[in-house]
């Protein structure tokens, strides 16, 4: 039997050897051979302790050793894997426990002086406990301190505790006549005993430990005093401390909070259960394959959370073995319990059998979400040398109880609570390994495709992102390293507000957040590549490029126009919906996101926003043309009069068009004296139509990002307050679309940023938008609207407009567009800026529309 | 080449973690079983029980499980006294051990001076009184 569970390990630790170079593709065997520096550890300690326990127990129970070595080298070998410096030092503790173990096994009366002793064993237990308040200390430097430091090796005396209280119990058990049993007599001191270590892990605020001993106490009062119905004390104590305890200790209550609602804050307390569950999901039936995966993502995975690092890596068949291997002990457990000969025997097996597997209970129940998280470590696989040892000698008492069996079975009735501990275990782990199933299996697209699941980054360093061209053909985003170090880099980093970032810490956002599908290589590659690379290397397959409708040179100028002017631009063809330029001002550099992240984060002026497709700002006088056509409709009819009329009617303007040295009539300039007149004499339901049809109460369906859409107007909101048009928040693109359906005879196309993807045949695949244009106007209102706003000397119509960003801050649009005389491909643009300047809005607005020409 | 090979040592481990695994499942399951049959059949001590009605000593030796006790000519110890039921009592041998259990007789069943309500173990040198009869029990123990 031990050379099964010998071989599986050689091959887990060949496995782990092969991983980095799995990693990075390589064609030739690349063997990292310090994972054999555990195995052959283990193998060692395990053939000299084997070899002893055959002269010496030749009776003794044979599926324990194994399986107990079992768990601890699978453990050595995950934690190395998880940290080699703790691996190491898990192996030396192994070696300590191979130590202690050979000496107890050589110790003739062990069990007799174990309970001839049993004061003295608690005595030194509680001592233990006692010092670490006094010289107490915590590895990592603060927290809660818990252990004894011995030249540089720490020692949570609570784990050798849980052991020496086991012994201390079954020993005064044992003492006790049994039909006399007296509360009084027999029950109350060891109340006294285990209430007052009980205190004293409480005073040290290790509560799973007190849980467990309480647990562990009720246990074995359940079997020597023959009274099933105390098992429900544990469940009714447990909602009785969890209540008394959600309200006297923070830990308690962010505990139970956390196991509540695991979800809700998994950014902070319960980032680590979010993460643990993440990583159940990632391992899915058979694991992503040792050294493959990336458990560390789970915090503390080397201890508390070393069954995720599992069940990541070898998924749900690792831990069902593991699960299967700690219920194997706990059975044969209690059943050298049942068999054994002496009383204190008996006691003493159950006991150490009833706390393995309620140690286990606590801890990947807590791993998986069923109970609230207790750190208490996972017998053998868990970091930890205090526990490791005290496991190792634990075995050994039981191995050595096995071999004391009585001739005469135990009398039906006396065995009875034993058989229903054991049953009840045995259902517990069922419901964990359903449970875990369910995390692994049903639900494991759901994990993983949490927004908190940064496995992403990890593909990325070693299958590479898919690149971005621009349609004229240059690269805005390129791929550079190795294998294993693979990073994007921006080539165009003023177009990091569309394009984004992908960063481990900072997540993902334009493009490589909307294209995630595509660029990761998820979508447009067949199921078997996919299959493949992910069986295989664990990774998806290389990304696929894509390509934008940005024009470079048109986005060049557009960006260099605005300058460092707050705004945003957006350049379309008018037909099509085609984003040929899309500028976002103030920017920043997707390329050093990393290290500027708090600069960027504290600035007031949101550089990280897209304002082209995100920015929300009032309407304001642009109203002016988006209630033309229904004031048309409608039969209405205005008349501005004369320059002089016009200037008694808004003196502000007239001065402010006169200041702008500007040529426009008052229209198309925008002054909300013209969209007062407008909207107050335009029929609402015509109103309601045409801004619903304009696209401005829908978000654009585009491949980034958007703002929400305003809330649509009602007619009767319309009827009382025509002005309330004017505060409808638009976003650039919105608008571009509504200059394109004007230009384009009254139709609006959908907005259309990506072009196409490069596919693994080897061809450029269109990604056009799912829509068809969208009637908006009839094409002689269109005509109108447009010869009503017509430039004087170019071929384009445009309208500037004014607004008041939140009641205070000024605001520039411009929404312009060439008209039918144009005879190259019909744009449309919109404009706005964040501060009052229809000259620059003016001039970037033509010169944009008239750069075309020559393109 | 390293990625396959992987992938077969993957597979090799958990061949054998399960393999392991099944042996150790499929071997405790045969122990649990094997065990229940061997107190079926083989591991029943010799059960002797003797009577002694109107005077004649009656010895009978029994090796199954299960032995009725009663008035009916088809128990397995005949008791033939009015003051015993049809099927007065039974003895069955379970968990290593010989329990003796009262049918509800009319008259009860007496260990000494302990009436019999539920099931009681039985031991070598017992006697058990069934209304006015009695019997009593030698247990040869296993070798």
């Amino acid at each position: 039997m031990l050379l099964l569970v010998c071989i599986t390990l050689f091959f887990y630790a060949a496995a782990l050897s092969l991983a980095t170079g799995t990693r990075l593709h390589s064609e030739t065997l690349l063997i990292n051979a310090e994972y054999f520096v555990p195995f052959l550890v283990w193998l060692i300690g395990t053939l000299v302790v084997q070899r002893n326990i055959r002269r010496k127990l030749p009776n003794r129970d044979p599926w324990i050793f194994p399986a107990t070595t079992g768990l601890t080298g699978l453990g050595m070998l995950t934690i190395w894997r998880l940290s080699p410096d703790l691996g190491l030092k898990q192996s030396l503790w192994f070696l300590v426990g191979c130590g202690f173990f050979l000496l107890a096994l050589n110790t003739t009366d062990l069990i007799k002086i174990l309970k001839t002793y049993k004061y003295v064993w608690l005595l030194l237990g509680i001592i233990l406990i006692g010092l670490t308040f006094i010289i107490g200390v915590n590895p990592t430097g603060s927290g809660q301190r818990l252990w004894l430091e011995i030249f540089d090796f720490y020692i949570q005396p609570s784990e050798p505790l849980k052991l020496l209280l086991i012994i201390y119990l079954a020993g005064f058990f044992a003492d006790q006549i049994r039909p006399n049993i007296s509360w009084l007599g027999s029950v109350f001191p060891t109340l006294i005993v285990v209430g007052f270590a009980g205190l004293l892990l409480i005073a040290q605020r290790d509560l799973g430990t007190a849980s467990l001993f309480v647990s562990l106490y009720i246990l074995m009062l359940t079997v020597t005093t023959q009274r099933r119905r105390l098992l429900w004390v544990i469940p009714a104590l447990a909602v009785l401390a969890g209540t008394i305890g959600y309200f006297a200790f923070d830990v308690v209550r962010t505990r139970v909070d956390i196991w509540l609602n695991p979800w809700l804050d998994t950014s902070g307390n319960a980032w680590q259960l979010a993460q643990a569950q993440i990583a159940i999901g990632s391992g899915g039936l058979t694991g992503t394959g040792p050294g493959l995966g990336s458990p560390q993502f789970v915090p503390i995975a080397v201890s508390d959370f070393i069954f995720t690092a599992i069940g990541e890596e070898l998924g749900l068949l690792g831990t069902s073995a593991v699960l299967l291997l700690l219920l194997l002990l706990v059975v044969r457990g209690i059943k050298i319990a049942i068999a054994s000969k002496t009383t204190f025997g008996r006691y003493l097996a159950f006991g150490i059998s009833a706390y393995f597997a309620l140690q286990s209970t606590f801890i990947i129940g807590g791993n998986l979400g069923l109970l609230p998280l207790t750190g208490v470590t996972l017998p053998f696989l868990s970091y930890g040398g205090s526990s490791l040892v005290t496991n190792i000698i634990a075995v050994l008492l039981l191995l050595r109880i096995s071999t004391e069996t009585s001739a005469q079975d135990l009398p039906h009735k006396l065995s009875t609570p034993y058989y229903w501990v054991a049953g009840i275990f045995v259902i517990i782990f069922l419901l964990i390994s359903a449970w875990n199933g369910y995390l692994a299996f049903p639900n494991q697209q759901e994990l993983i495709a949490r927004a908190e699941n940064p496995r992403w980054a990890v593909y990325d360093r070693y299958s590479p992102r898919g690149e971005i061209y621009a349609l004229s053909g240059e690269k805005l985003v390129e791929v550079r390293g190795e294998p294993g170090s693979y990073e994007l880099w921006v080539n165009q980093p003023r177009l990091s507000n569309t394009l984004g970032y992908a960063h481990p810490l900072y997540g993902q956002s334009g493009l490589q957040s909307s294209q995630y599908a595509l660029v990761r290589g998820y979508a447009g590659v067949t199921y078997e590549e996919r299959w493949q690379h992910e069986l295989l290397y664990n990774q998806p397959p290389p990304g696929l490029d894509i390509k934008l409708n940005i024009n470079l040179a048109l986005q060049k100028r557009a960006d260099e126009l605005l300058g460092n002017h707050k705004g945003a631009v957006v350049l379309v063809n008018a037909q099509t919906g085609e984003i040929y330029a899309m500028a976002s001002h103030p920017s920043f550099n997707a390329n050093t996101i990393a290290e500027n992240w708090d600069r960027l984060m504290q600035r007031t002026d949101a550089p990280l926003l897209n304002r082209a497709t995100q920015g929300s700002y009032p309407l304001g006088t642009l109203a002016n043309t988006l209630a033309y056509g229904s004031l048309v409709e409608s039969k209405h009819a205005f008349d501005l009069g004369t320059a002089e009329d016009f200037y008694r009617l808004d003196p502000f303007c007239y001065r402010a068009m006169q200041n702008a040295g500007s040529s426009l009539n008052a229209f198309q300039f925008g002054c909300s004296s013209v969209s007062e007149l407008i909207l107050n004499s335009t029929n609402p339901a015509n109103l309601q139509a045409d801004l619903e049809a304009f696209g401005l109460f829908s978000a654009p369906e585009l491949a980034i990002e958007t703002a929400q859409p305003s809330p649509a107007l009602s007619i009767d909101q319309l009827d009382a307050d025509p002005l309330s048009v004017m505060s409808i928040n638009v976003s650039p693109v919105q608008m571009a679309m509504v200059a394109a359906s004007i230009t384009n005879n009254g139709m609006r196309p959908a907005p259309n940023l990506v072009n196409s993807y490069f596919t693994p045949e080897g061809n450029w695949q269109a990604l056009g938008p799912n829509k068809a244009a969208v009637v908006v106007l009839s094409e002689s209102l269109a005509e109108e609207i447009q010869g009503e706003l017509h430039a004087k000397t170019q071929s384009i119509w445009y309208q500037t407009g004014h607004a008041l960003i939140n009641q205070e801050e000024p605001l520039t649009w411009f929404i312009g567009g060439t008209t039918p005389e144009w005879s190259a491909t019909p744009l449309a643009i919109a404009i706005a800026i964040e501060e009052n300047a229809p000259e620059l809005a003016m001039k970037i607005g033509n010169t944009l529309l008239s750069l075309s020409v020559s393109n | 080449m390293n990625a396959i090979t992987g992938l077969v040592l993957r597979t090799l481990l958990f061949i054998s973690l399960y393999a392991f695994l099944g042996t150790a499942v499929w071997l405790l399951w045969k122990s649990v079983t094997g065990s229940r049959l061997r107190g079926g059949t083989i591991a029943i001590p010799t059960l002797t029980l003797a009577t002694t009605i109107d005077g004649e000593q009656n010895i009978q030796t029994f090796t199954s499980s299960d032995v009725l006790v009663g008035r009916n000519p088809d128990c397995d110890l005949v008791l033939d006294d009015e003051t015993v039921s049809g099927r007065h009592g039974r003895l069955t041998y379970h968990l290593n051990q010989w329990w003796y259990e009262d049918l509800k007789s009319t008259n009860g069943s007496w260990l000494d001076d302990l009436k019999i309500e539920e099931p009681i173990v039985v031991k070598d040198n017992d006697s058990i009184y069934c209304g006015d009869a009695v019997f009593k029990i030698y247990i040869k123990p296993l070798q």
